[in-house]
């Protein structure tokens, strides 16, 4: 076993050397980006234009995704070297494409592995090269966790799709340019048998898109009114959408696996140096001290948890039910720190501080806490996903989809 | 970062595996701990005969000298089943105590007997039994020439029962702790098992117990020093064979899962029993990738201390919480002393608070740290 996240070989540390030279000189002038997120509200135009360039900067020498083939806008490295890319733009708070896009990470291991050829030439280059900005919309009115209800509908009309429908809770406040979505392509169809995913264009007439203003921040409602997607957009052939929604639904539901860290604690503790009560600081507090010891455990685990996925998918070694069980604890001990903050600072907790990216506000951690808890599926749809691949109650344990 | 265990350690945990099916099934363990015999001498032969006392002793003490990692194997493996008797608290941590501490002549005689399980020796460490730290030494030791004398009763024992000699931290005229090394059939001393809703546990009375002074293990007055850097070590041992407890635990409650019907179905399709199990798989994933991180950052010689109380909290919790979920998916079966369960519940119970509650130990990582101002 080895557990260093530092240490490499030779080879790799010129490489980290090469990353940690490249961050340096292409984050100058970009501070606020530390710690920064695709969801954040906080960001004006122009941080938003250097985060975009820096994305595109990431993705021009295949660094955004460095383990896929150079012919589809990666750079063919092996898994050390996305370990050391990872780990590295972790210490910029940063963490590859989740941070520049929201939910490339998963749509472009998707259509890796569901794609056409003639598809893979043509929409990944600019996913994993940092040039468009995709969303991931499934969530609909009547179909929350319950994705396979899926009601937006894309009937076949020549050589287009004709879709109609509406979406909901997806997205962020700034524009996409191309959505990749479930459709109903059978309404008469069986259950999972009638779905198709479409990649379609956000600026094709009759896509309508309002911002939702939801406790976690702005999501948005994307309206379909009659929209003529090419047939060709369509991945992994028609009504065979449910296959090809398990290996996005692994990769969203924990099995992507990550190998950064969630500094909260770190802020705890600086909080709590700085702050007295009846002149000792709060930090020599013990009931304090309790508190942060439980924030140590948990994130630890959770920390600990996700790069065992991380090592899992990308060193090939079969796993089970780690994505559910991460999900579910994940976003539990997330909840239970945001309560744990508010013990530790009271009323402090629930004022933003604009001096530090809203990432790391104790207040968004606060706020997000309850909605954050049911993103791309309720805790009970992980711990549903977690008894199926752990056989309880059943006699074959169900196989994790791969996920590339 | 890799995960795999290497050809050696795969090996290892074959071979412990075979022999906790072989030697120590569940049908003999069940009746054991419900006559609370639970020091097994041939048992613990065959273990010594395999090398797994001492396992981190160096091979001129009659050691092995093998890693963190390989140890932390064999243990898990050993609390599946879970094998009791002194495996850890004489092979692993009272060797510890010894080769930290001892001069060469004391490691010369002690260290090849303990690993070869002629010697079976018990640290007794607090006269208390709530809590774990200097504090809890009161044990007094006054000295008169070439002799010591103890006075005092260590409450909670663990593996007092088959003890040959125990350690017991005393303290002396000046306050300081030390460590001495008392024959379990000097004067004076008196074992006495407890009952209750534990196992392996004695009170050790030392009425008046005469040693030599020459019997002091480690420099008079920093005996606490010794201790807790030898627990640092071997604490971590002792969370892999709670995890693998906690593993035989989830196996065998899984396993329920998929045989016991009620209401016209297998209880395995309710989701209240499906929450069950996933909390218990947390509290062994926890315990266990806290553990293995700490074995290994003591075998690279990296700083440990956090990892080991993290470990120790983890495991200690992990362990008696793993039991209480299995209790809420078998329900009554699952309280007979004939279950298997019964055996680990009551060993989680017994080794929750041993060196030390799960808070004690949170509250020592934390001053690891973020040490106070």
């Amino acid at each position: 076993m080895d557990f260093n996240l530092q240490e490499d070989s030779p080879e790799m540390t010129e490489f980290r050397k090469e990353v940690r030279a490249w961050m340096e000189e292409n984050m100058q002038g970009g501070e606020h980006l530390r710690w920064s997120a695709s969801w954040s509200t906080r960001e004006d135009e122009e941080e938003y234009g250097f985060r975009r360039a820096l994305g595109e900067k990431l993705g021009k020498k295949g660094w955004l995704f460095p383990m896929f083939p150079e012919e589809y806008g990666g750079a063919g490295l092996s898994v050390d070297h996305q370990f050391v890319l990872e780990t590295e733009l972790s210490r910029y708070g940063l963490n590859l494409t989740h941070i520049f896009y929201t939910l490339a990470r998963i749509v472009a291991p998707v259509l890796l592995h569901w794609g056409s050829e003639e598809q893979k030439r043509e929409f990944l280059p600019p996913i994993t090269r940092g040039e468009i900005v995709v969303w991931q919309v499934l969530t609909e009115p009547q179909s929350g966790s319950d994705v396979a209800n899926c009601q937006t509908r894309a009937i076949r009309d020549g050589d287009d799709y004709v879709v109609n429908g509406q979406k909901v809770m997806v997205g962020h406040h700034l524009p996409p340019d191309a959505l990749w979505t479930l459709v109903c392509t059978d309404p008469d169809g069986k259950r999972h048998e009638n779905l198709s995913w479409l990649h379609i264009p956000a600026n094709l007439p009759g896509v309508t898109i309002q911002h939702m203003h939801l406790m976690m921040g702005i999501k948005n409602a994307v309206f379909f009114d009659n929209v003529r997607v090419p047939a060709k957009y369509l991945v992994g052939g028609e009504n065979n959408g449910w296959k090809v929604a398990h290996t996005h639904l692994e990769l969203e539901h924990g099995g992507d696996g990550r190998v950064g860290t969630d500094p909260v604690v770190d802020r705890v503790v600086d909080y709590c140096r700085n702050h007295d009560v009846g002149g000792k600081p709060l930090i020599d507090d013990p009931h304090v001290r309790d508190t942060i010891a439980d924030m140590i455990l948990e994130i630890n685990t959770v920390n600990r948890m996700n790069r065992r996925i991380f090592w899992h998918r990308f060193v090939k070694q079969p796993h089970a039910y780690g994505g559910a069980q991460f999900r579910y604890y994940q976003r539990m001990v997330r909840l239970r720190n945001g309560e744990r903050l508010q013990k530790i600072m009271g009323a402090d907790a629930l004022i933003p501080d604009h001096g530090v990216h809203e990432v790391l506000d104790f207040e968004y951690v606060i706020r997000s806490g309850p909605g954050q808890l049911h993103g791309g599926g309720t805790l009970d749809t992980d711990r549903l996903i977690f008894a199926r691949r752990a056989g309880i109650g059943r006699a074959t344990k169900e196989q994790a989809p791969d996920t590339v | 970062m890799d995960l795999r265990l290497n050809e050696d350690q795969e090996m290892f945990k074959k071979v412990a595996g075979d022999f906790v099916q072989a030697e120590a099934p569940t049908t003999m363990l069940t009746q054991q701990f419900l006559k609370k015999e639970t020091f097994l001498p041939d048992l613990y032969a065959k273990i010594a005969g395999l090398g797994w006392l001492g396992m981190l002793m160096p091979e001129q003490y009659g050691g092995t000298g093998l890693s963190y990692l390989d140890c932390g194997v064999v243990f898990e493996e050993l609390g599946r089943g879970p094998v009791p008797g002194p495996v850890f608290s004489s092979g692993v941590l009272a060797a510890q105590i010894v080769l930290d501490g001892g001069s060469d002549a004391q490691k010369q005689e002690l260290l090849p007997a303990i690993c070869g399980g002629d010697a079976i020796v018990i640290p007794a460490i607090g006269d208390h039994g709530a809590h774990w730290g200097p504090e809890t030494v009161a044990t007094t030791c006054s000295q008169s020439g070439d002799t010591l004398t103890l006075q005092g009763t260590k409450r909670h024992v663990y593996d007092a029962g088959g003890a040959t000699a125990f350690l017991c931290a005393v303290r002396g005229g000046d306050g300081g702790v030390s460590v001495v090394l008392v024959d379990r059939n000097a004067r004076g001393v008196t074992v006495t098992p407890h009952t209750g809703f534990m196992v392996s546990v004695s009170e050790v009375s030392l009425d008046g117990v005469q040693v030599p002074a020459g019997n002091v293990i480690g420099s008079a007055g920093a005996g606490w020093e010794l201790l807790d850097k030898a627990a640092e070590k071997a604490i971590p041992i002792l969370c892999a064979y709670k995890v693998g407890a906690c593993q035989e635990v989830y196996e065998f409650t899984v396993q329920y899962t998929n045989e016991r019907r009620a209401f016209g179905q297998l209880i395995g399709r309710f989701q209240r029993v499906q929450d069950h199990c996933v909390e218990l798989s947390i509290h062994m994933d926890r315990a266990r990738m806290a553990t293995y991180e700490t074995l290994w950052l003591l075998d690279e010689g990296m700083p440990a201390e956090a990892g080991v109380h993290e470990s120790k909290a983890a495991a200690s919790e992990g362990y008696h919480q793993a039991c209480s979920y299995s209790h809420m998916v078998h329900a009554g079966p699952g309280t007979d002393y004939l279950h298997p369960l019964m055996v680990h519940s009551v060993l989680a119970h017994t080794l929750y608070q041993y060196l030390g509650t799960p808070d004690y130990h949170k509250r020592r990582m934390v001053d690891a740290l973020y040490p106070r101002t």
